[in-house]
């Protein structure tokens, strides 16, 4: 293939070993890295938190659905892309993959093609996530770094308020506030007040002042 | 003509009449010996007669000594013939006093013929006259011999054996009998003695009348054997007669009779039997001919259930087809029972046929409709499938196409990989194996054929529809727990009949759960060995069964809002041909559980079997 696949772990769950072998072979003819299974214990064990990776499900497992997988798999803090494969697509079996959580729902036999432009897709949603997940993580490490006056100060000043509004509220000097002010976008490393709103929206601060 | 002529010729020629008529009697039927030894004892008393009357008209001491020579000889006749009747007719008597007698009695003959003039006297020196019936008959004087004591032991001898067999037919409780033979040859033996000694010892002087007195016994035993005669034709009359009211209840309900002789090879019918065979009424018919009748699809099949129960002595039941002059087949049902002569020989066969062409038209109606509802509910059942039947197609053909593409992109690289082509390539070829045993499995339960018996594994019936039906129980959120007991032996069935009762049953079930909670929608399936049976039960855990779970077997009864209501009355259909049973029963806990139980192929199925299984099968044959 010309382009070389994105980075990641691609999960295949068939209660068929034949079915998991053809798709492994597939898969892997075209680079991607692959692991199949074909029980739903032996998937989960395997199956790291916060593994890059996706995840090609036939619906017509005998031990579980599609809902129930990934159930357990929020459960477990791993929400990976679920491809749902079907041997029939009716309408309330696809309704209940999307629900699931599909990012893609293919009839079987499925055409290699589209496989893997399926695959390559929920990989690339995978590594999204995996980032969006990762600058989180920074963004809240910044945010433990602040003093808890500071905290306060950012929900005020993420809520709207002028700084001289809350001084009042706080019942200190503007001075003061403007001071936290400066130290609170420099900890967080934000050049403008909208980056700041911005970061408070992705780690929920100010949120709950307002409720 | 003198007195003493005419009573000793009458009493000659009434017993050579009773004589004479019973031995045509024996002629006859000459199996009964009672007859001629009667015959043989009357012509001997007539002898008797003849003998005495030559020596009451005796002139010289030599005619006298040859006729009372040769009144021993009818003497002897019916002494041997009276102990023989006594041994036959009445059956009793010790075997070895009747040898005793009749040997006796022989050595008398043979000392009458040897020694002196004759068995009474050594030498007859004169003649004595004396009146008789007012005229002057002759009487011997002589020396008597002492042979004489051996016929008089042997009467002694009579006595002993006749009292001895009358106290055995007295205690059989034929008493007049007793009486009557019995005494009658007490009371000659007495008299032939007394006589015989008083004249010996020259006490009485008078002329030999043995006769007379034998006459009385000949009388007696007439008298029995016409009696005897009389029963026997009262008794035939009354065959008849029953034979005559069995032929009428036989028309009446439509059968006709028949009875084959086997010895002479002829078949008697009845008028509506021979009307059934189209047969003229009066025609005589061999068995051949018979056969001929027979359709020759089934000839084969008549002749060796005939042959089976000649050979194994059992009732004889058949159906098949008569082919008549007119070419006009009708269906007839035959049953017939073996009679075997004394020596156990089967000797006759006897038997009642009955058309039955209309039912056989009704049950072969009946059988295709009964195929075509069932071919209907398969269709129906398989359409309601179809989306599970489309995953277990196309899973060999999503591997068929996954290894396919897979290759290629193996074979585009540079250099192309080849090491996993090759196991690629076996991988294919067993799904695309796999995809045509399933559309071969489907085909089977699709296809509208006639029903064809075969040794067949239940396990097995209840593993290709488990496997039919997989998808579709996941996806009704069901879990099946299979306990299908090994070594199960096998039964005799059609296949896809079977399968269809399978697939009724268990699809019922997972409907029946259909209202259950998610994770309690659990299937039950086992199967065990019965005496002589198999069963397989299906258990659901739905809401259960009506009060009368009988009613669930009746056509168009339904509690689905799109039932047909035919599945479970097709299921009974099923199972009732193949002489098994279906039933339910609720489970204690919760749900329901249908039974069925379907007898143990017999061994050597499939071949040729007994009269009865012959009958059963009967519209299996020659197809």
């Amino acid at each position: 293939m010309a382009n070389d696949p994105p980075p990641g772990t691609v999960f295949l769950l068939d209660d068929e070993p034949e079915m998991v072998k053809a798709l492994t072979r597939l898969l892997r003819a075209n680079q991607f890295e692959v692991r199949g299974f074909t029980s739903v214990r032996a998937f989960l064990e395997a199956c790291q938190p916060q593994e890059l990776a996706c995840l090609v499900l036939d619906v017509a497992m005998p031990e579980l659905d599609g809902l129930e997988l990934q159930q357990r798999l929020t459960h477990r803090g791993m929400a990976i892309p679920i491809i749902f494969l079907t041997g029939h697509g009716d309408i309330p079996m696809s309704v209940r993959a999307i629900k699931a959580g599909a990012t893609d729902f293919l009839t079987k036999p499925v055409d290699g093609a589209e496989l893997l432009r399926a695959v390559r897709a929920a990989l690339q949603t995978a590594h999204t996530r995996h980032e969006a997940r990762a600058g989180i993580a920074a963004l809240a490490a910044r945010l433990a770094t602040l003093t808890p006056r500071e905290r306060e100060v950012m929900e005020h000043v993420v809520a709207g308020r002028l700084n001289k509004q809350i001084a009042a509220d706080l019942g200190t000097g503007e001075q003061n506030i403007k001071l936290h002010r400066a130290h609170l976008m420099q900890k967080m490393a934000v050049a403008s007040l909208a980056d700041l709103v911005r970061a408070a929206e992705r780690l929920g601060v100010g949120r709950s002042g307002e409720r | 003509m003198s007195w003493v002529t005419i009573i000793w010729s009458m009493t000659a020629s009434a017993c050579l009449t009773l004589a004479a008529i019973h031995l045509l009697v024996w002629c006859q039927r000459r199996a009964v010996w009672a007859d001629l030894l009667f015959a043989l004892a009357a012509t001997g008393t007539a002898g008797l007669a003849f003998c005495e009357l030559a020596m009451m008209r005796a002139e010289t001491p030599g005619q006298f000594a040859t006729a009372l020579r040769w009144f021993h000889l009818p003497g002897w006749v019916i002494i041997v013939a009276v102990v023989a009747f006594v041994r036959l007719f009445l059956e009793a008597g010790r075997p070895w006093l009747a040898w005793s007698v009749c040997a006796l009695r022989t050595v008398a003959l043979f000392l009458n013929f040897t020694v002196g003039d004759n068995l009474n006297f050594r030498s007859v020196e004169g003649l004595r006259s004396i009146r008789l019936f007012g005229e002057s008959v002759s009487i011997a004087e002589g020396v008597p011999n002492p042979c004489m004591l051996v016929a008089q032991f042997g009467m002694v001898l009579i006595v002993i054996f006749t009292v001895d067999a009358a106290i055995t037919v007295w205690r059989r409780g034929n008493r007049r009998l007793a009486l009557t033979v019995g005494g009658g040859i007490v009371f000659v033996a007495l008299v032939g003695l007394s006589q015989g000694v008083l004249r010996f010892w020259g006490v009485v002087h008078a002329p030999i009348t043995a006769s007379l007195s034998f006459t009385v016994l000949v009388v007696a035993m007439g008298y029995e054997l016409s009696r005897e005669t009389l029963r026997a034709a009262r008794l035939s009359e009354e065959l008849r007669d029953s034979e005559a009211r069995l032929t009428l209840a036989a028309e009446a309900a439509g059968f006709g009779v028949w009875m084959w002789t086997v010895d002479t090879n002829t078949v008697w019918g009845s008028e509506r039997w021979l009307r059934l065979f189209g047969f003229a009424p009066d025609a005589n018919v061999s068995f051949e001919q018979a056969i001929q009748r027979i359709h020759p699809d089934d000839r084969e099949r008549v002749k060796s259930a005939i042959r089976l129960a000649m050979e194994t002595r059992a009732g004889y039941g058949v159906d098949y087809r008569v082919v008549l002059p007119d070419r006009s087949v009708r269906w007839i049902a035959a049953l017939g029972r073996l009679y075997a002569a004394a020596g156990g020989k089967p000797a006759r066969m006897l038997g009642a046929a009955v058309d039955i062409t209309e039912r056989k038209q009704a049950e072969q109606d009946l059988l295709q409709q009964r195929n075509e509802l069932a071919h209907l509910s398969r269709v129906t059942t398989v359409s309601a499938l179809s989306g599970s039947l489309a995953h277990e197609l196309n899973q060999p053909l999503g591997i068929i196409l996954s290894n396919a593409q897979a290759a290629q992109e193996l074979l585009q690289q540079d250099p192309p990989v080849l090491t996993d082509v090759r196991e690629i390539l076996a991988d294919i070829v067993a799904a695309d194996r796999r995809a045509a045993e399933i559309i071969q499995r489907l085909r089977a339960l699709l296809k509208r054929d006639e029903t064809s018996r075969q040794p067949l594994s239940l396990n097995e019936i209840l593993d290709v529809v488990l496997r039919l039906v997989r998808v579709d129980l996941i996806d009704r959120g069901i879990t099946s727990v299979c306990d299908l007991a090994p070594d199960l032996p096998p039964i005799t069935g059609d296949r896809v009949q079977l399968q269809q009762l399978a697939l009724n049953l268990i699809l019922n079930a997972a409907d029946a759960m259909a209202v259950n909670a998610p994770g309690t929608r659990r299937l039950h399936i086992t199967t065990s060995r019965q005496p002589n049976a198999v069963r397989a039960t299906v258990r659901d855990e739905g809401p259960g069964l009506p009060a009368d779970s009988e009613v669930l077997f009746q056509p168009f009864f339904t509690t689905k809002p799109h039932g047909l209501g035919m599945g479970l009355a097709i299921c009974r259909t099923i199972v009732a041909a193949h002489q098994g049973r279906l039933w339910a029963e609720p489970h204690p806990a919760q749900g329901a559980i249908f039974h069925f139980e379907l007898p143990v192929a017999e061994e050597g199925a499939g071949r040729e079997r007994g009269a009865r299984d012959a009958r059963e099968e009967a519209p299996a044959y020659g197809q």
